[in-house]
């Protein structure tokens, strides 16, 4: 096969993005932006997918590495590369990043501004993709928060346009949030260079057997409170549920499509990769916070009044099974919280967008206001909702199951360092999480599609709706009956020594 | 050809939801054509499995997982043969009856979608040889039921029953995947074929049979509503009549029974499991009879009488009497469906499903009343019906148990509660045939339906219905006539044929007439009217259902809303005033932040490396 490294695949996977963010906006008309940013990200769905193909040929190591000297001083690198464990997360980018500009193409924001907004969505594509993609510290650390600030902006500036207050309150936390955590990871890949003097991802990962237990349980927790803040972790979630009810529909995707998706990625690649020793004596704290996040989660969902907060809410219940299955320290773990975070990714993603199109036709998402019998009023609109909640729901059948159903399974035999018992009774809470997350889906369908109609009609799904959609409810279904294109890797990555 | 069996519906539900909204005629002829074709593969299928044939199989393709790998295949055996031939009839037969019985509903194409859906997910249920892909099938048809029932949505009792009956298969689901898990591991494959050779070969201990076998069986009381998740069923009664026939003979409650005997050689592995099914087959079987006695809907009759039949079938399988419990299946399946659709036949005519508001249809319903005869004489036992035999067959291993097998006590149990059943069943199937086809009409015909599934208002003047409903009832009364023929002969499930057994025969039928001749008398003393006033105050607790929907509402829905709405309070006025409080501090470090992450990169990286540096001097010291 060509190798696509020859000409720097991943450079423009990552560059590509961001050069388009800083000259696209300097045409005119909007329209035309958001026209060429999509011929762009096509372009960069198109080179990922070619990387994907690649490195499923690959068995499971880097491939397209590159690597050139940035600050030769302190031995700072541009390396990149890409393994099975980040390639379905930059595909999973790529994608959510065209449906969302697909999705911008005809509803531009009242409040204007579309090509800045297609300049920052930009922005968080390379900044996302170049942060499953570094293979240094302190590239990875520059990329992680370089998709902050335009996220921030994405919220304060085109978030709820009847509560301007409020949606800058749920940036600012979101901020402050993430920028906390990002300061305790930063201290965790300092403590790493400290003692193994690279911030080479792949050297660090042959050298980290001499780091000391002790220390490699400092550096797990303060990795885990790091990227926690991100999943979001319970009880660090509290900046979700704002940031998302606030957030305008893309916003909405892209964090949970992407976002949340930085801190799992960041979490299994360290865990696994460099510090297994002391991940293992801090895993069984993850496992219960995941858990908690669960059966929390789901709870609060069900006695949420508004749809689109309940779907946030929904995000926690979901990233803890990826929490739960990254504690149990085993290839099926790895291989459940990864199938999980793309599942997640394809079905919250196309929740909120039915959500935000919801919103946008009856001007809110409460219950209340939405009304009822949408299945009568806007019957392909209901329809998609439906589907999406139950595969949100983890049925058989659809994506949302194989993740929840492998991470329950890695519960029943985690790595067998770990306490066998507390896993059995995480793997319980887990199934109960799941019976309470059918309870307030079917809810939720029951309050908005079902009963007498509400009379005021609800404009059905558009063509252009229909374009940035159908992707998603196609994956949700390839996942669901052919799970073998996520799981190819999962024996590959068993061959991978887990314990030192 | 049984890969075919499960994707032509699939492509019948694709092609009703895609084309089915445009043209009227498309929506019915994909569901009845792809089903028939269905059906089709199916027969040659049986035809080929029948008889001492041995299984076939295709696969497996191997799906890593990073540990033990799930084994995708198909295997066909002479009970997935049968079982699949039992499903796509019913199913056509609905389909062919729904043409008619939903003509100009505005959901059609919806509607026959789904039950292309459903009869593809029951089909992959029994052909499948890997537990993980039985279960998506499993859970792909409580989704379509979830769907189907909920059909009339304007409708609250049709919501209600949806969520109910989806929320708790779900509820028994989770335990059937743990179930998957402990027997997977145990045998150190999800291969069904493989479970059942590591079961034979004696390397699953009993305890691991134990554990896995009453995991699975949470799953199998829930999807074939026994105790203690039976109440879903009953309530499940709001959707259209042809989907109750589908779900209730041939499909989903069928699916747990067919898992039961599909994992025998496992469980007669633990004694404990076993005796649990005995306990809830006869707990199930005796209650849900009574309260078949005291309904006021016929199609709530109709389902208590479900419960009660399937209870029988796993009463034969908890002593371990694989033939009786598949006889008894296939033969309910042909009778329950000709009872459902012959109901769904009555309430079209009179658009009710009140007992109270019937009576006296016989001579404006002939077609109906001699098929429902036909049916509920099956039901009740009456040779030479299938049901007779079949419930013999039931008894007969009962018998054999109580008298010299190794489960004597037990043998006893179901044998005594059978007996009592089967005079039990006889009574409330008199009553319901009574109060729907003899004495005076009651009620009016006009009034609009009180959760009539059709929710239409019919002609003044009850009338017989077309031929598309009844064809389908006639079709299906013909397996009720001669099919102990098949059931006394039933080499074509590869099982030895068992005689009659006489002393149980004759106290079943002498019970059975008893009870039928009782009913038909306090009938006839109280004037026609509903002989369950003669339960006396039994009568209303018996209506209430036990209040057992109250007991769950006090134990588990209120605490889970007192929890939810407790989390609720936690995240608004708990951690709200948290984080508003650190906002100030915050807004702070917010602003010391946002100037240094203003995009420009060189400051940014100045400040990360001085941090750097600081920290190494502050580790470096530390150390």
């Amino acid at each position: 096969m060509i190798s696509a490294s020859s000409f720097g695949g991943l450079e423009f996977l990552v560059a590509g993005p961001a050069v388009g963010a800083a000259l696209l906006p300097l045409l005119r008309d909007s329209r035309r932006v958001t026209q060429a940013a999509i011929g762009l990200a096509s372009a960069v769905l198109a080179v990922s997918i070619w990387m994907w193909v690649d490195v499923v040929s690959a068995d499971g190591a880097y491939v397209w590495q590159s690597n050139a000297s940035w600050i030769a001083a302190l031995d700072v690198h541009w390396r990149l590369g890409v393994d099975d464990l980040s390639a379905p997360l930059v595909v999973l980018t790529a994608l959510l990043t065209w449906c969302c500009l697909v999705a911008l193409l005809k509803r531009a924001p009242d409040c204007g501004g579309t090509s800045a907004l297609v300049g920052l969505i930009l922005v968080i594509e390379a900044g996302s993709i170049g942060t499953f993609v570094a293979l240094d510290l302190v590239l990875f650390f520059v990329l992680f928060e370089v998709v902050l600030i335009p996220m921030w902006f994405v919220i304060a500036a085109w978030g709820d346009p009847h509560d301007e207050p409020g949606r800058r309150r749920a940036a600012s936390r979101f901020l402050v949030v993430t920028v906390t955590g990002s300061a305790l990871m930063l201290v965790a890949f300092l403590l790493l260079r400290s003692e193994l003097g690279t911030f080479d991802l792949a050297a660090l990962t042959e050298r980290a057997r001499v780091i000391e237990s002790d220390r490699q349980i400092l550096i797990a927790v303060l990795l885990m409170v790091g990227f926690g803040a991100k999943i979001p972790m319970w009880p660090l979630h509290f900046w979700l549920p704002d940031a998302h009810s606030k957030a305008p529909t893309v916003g909405s995707v892209l964090l949970a499509g992407v976002l949340l998706k930085l801190g799992t990625y960041g979490l299994l690649r360290f865990w696994y990769d460099v510090v297994p020793v002391g991940a293992l004596e801090v895993a069984p704290y993850l496992g219960a916070l995941g858990v908690v996040g669960i059966v929390y989660g789901a709870l609060a969902c069900l006695a949420q009044p508004d749809l689109k907060r309940l779907i946030a809410y929904s995000s926690v219940g979901h990233m803890g099974f990826v929490a739960l299955a990254i504690s149990t320290m085993t290839p099926q773990g790895l291989a459940a919280a990864n199938f999980a975070n793309v599942a997640h990714g394809v079905i919250t993603a196309l929740l909120f967008f039915v959500v935000g199109a919801v919103k946008d036709r009856v001007g809110d998402s409460g219950f209340g206001v939405i009304g009822r019998g949408l299945y009568a009023r806007s019957p392909h609109l209901a329809a998609v909702l439906a589907v999406a909640a139950v595969a949100s729901l983890g049925l058989p059948g659809l994506a949302g199951f194989w993740g929840e159903m492998l991470t329950m399974l890695a519960a029943y035999s985690p790595h067998p360092d770990l306490p066998q018992t507390t896993y059995l009774v995480f793997m319980v809470l887990a199934g109960l999480g799941v019976v309470l997350t059918t309870v307030y889906f079917v809810v939720a369908v029951r309050k908005v599609c079902q009963g007498v109609p509400a009379s005021d009609a609800v404009t059905d799904v558009e063509a252009d709706e229909w374009v940035a959609w159908l992707p998603l409810v196609a994956l949700t279904v390839l996942l669901g009956l052919a799970p073998m294109v996520m799981l190819w890797s999962a024996d590959v990555v068993a061959a991978l020594p887990v314990t030192p | 050809m049984t890969l075919g069996i499960v994707l032509l519906p699939v492509i019948g539900a694709v092609v009703a939801m895609l084309a089915g909204h445009r043209r009227e005629r498309i929506a019915p002829l994909a569901g009845v054509v792809t089903t028939a074709a269905s059906l089709g593969a199916a027969l040659v299928i049986g035809f080929g499995h029948w008889g001492d044939a041995a299984a076939s199989a295709l696969g497996p393709y191997e799906i890593s997982t990073g540990g033990t790998p799930i084994l995708v295949g198909l295997r066909v055996d002479q009970l997935s043969a049968s079982m699949l031939v039992l499903a796509t009839a019913v199913a056509l037969l609905v389909q062919v009856y729904s043409v008619s019985y939903l003509r100009g509903d505005p959901r059609y194409p919806t509607y026959t979608a789904l039950v292309c859906l459903f009869t593809a997910a029951m089909s992959l249920v029994v052909v499948s040889d890997d537990l993980f892909v039985l279960l998506v099938g499993w859970e792909v048809m409580g989704v379509c039921s979830y769907f189907l029932i909920s059909h009339h949505w304007e409708l609250e009792p049709a919501r209600e029953g949806a969520v109910k009956a989806f929320v708790m298969t779900r509820l028994g689901d989770i335990g059937f995947l743990f179930g998957i898990f402990v027997i997977g591991e145990a045998a150190g494959t999800y291969q069904i074929s493989g479970v059942i050779t590591a079961a034979e070969a004696g390397s699953i201990t009993s305890g691991e049979a134990t554990i896995s076998t009453l995991l699975l069986l949470c799953g199998v009381v829930g999807k074939s509503a026994q105790f203690p998740l039976h109440s879903w069923l009953p309530d499940a009664m709001p959707g259209p009549t042809p989907i109750s026939a589908l779900i209730h003979a041939a499909t989903m409650v069928a699916a747990g029974v067919y898992l039961v005997a599909r994992l025998l050689p496992v469980y007669v592995l633990s004694d404990v499991a076993m005796a649990v099914l005995s306990g809830i087959a006869v707990i199930t079987m005796l209650g849900s009879a009574l309260m078949a006695l005291a309904a006021d809907d016929l199609k709530r009759v109709l389902a208590w009488s479900t419960v009660s039949q399937l209870a029988y079938m796993f009463a034969a399988l908890s002593l371990a009497g694989y033939g009786a419990a598949i006889l008894h299946l296939l033969s309910h399946g042909a009778f329950k469906a000709l009872l459902f659709l012959a109901a769904g036949s009555v309430i079209h005519a009179v658009g009710t499903q009140r007992l109270g508001q019937m009576g006296g249809l016989r001579a404006a319903l002939p077609i109906t009343f001699t098929t429902m005869t036909i049916g509920f004489a099956a039901l009740a036992g009456v040779p030479p019906l299938v049901g007779f035999f079949s419930k013999d067959a039931v008894l007969g291993v009962a018998y054999e148990q109580a008298m010299h097998g190794e489960y004597a006590v037990r043998g006893w149990l179901v044998l005594v509660a059978g007996l009592l059943g089967a005079a039990l069943t006889a009574a409330y199937s008199t009553r319901a045939w009574l109060l729907v086809f003899l004495g005076p009409r009651r009620g009016s015909t006009a009034e609009p339906s009180d959760g009539a599934d059709n929710g239409r208002i019919v002609a003044a003047e009850p009338h017989e219905s077309p031929w598309l409903m009844l064809g389908p009832l006639v079709l299906l009364a013909i397996p009720c006539l001669v099919g102990s023929w098949a059931v006394l002969r039933p080499g074509f499930l590869g099982i030895e044929a068992d005689p009659l057994h006489l002393p149980v025969a004759l106290i079943s039928l002498g019970l059975a007439l008893g009870a039928i001749a009782a009913t038909v008398f306090a009938w006839w003393q109280l004037g026609a009217a509903d002989p369950a006033v003669r339960l006396g105050k039994f009568r209303q607790v018996l209506a209430g259902e036990f209040h057992y929907d109250a007991l769950v509402e006090r134990v588990i829905l209120r605490p889970s809303r007192f929890s939810a709405l407790a989390v609720a309070a936690n995240e608004s006025s708990i951690v709200e005033p948290y984080v508003q409080g650190a906002d100030t501090a915050t807004q702070w470090s917010a602003r010391l932040l946002r100037w240094l992450h203003d995009g420009n990169l060189q400051r940014y990286v100045t400040t990360v490396v001085l941090g750097a540096v600081a920290l190494a001097v502050v580790i470096g010291l530390a150390q």
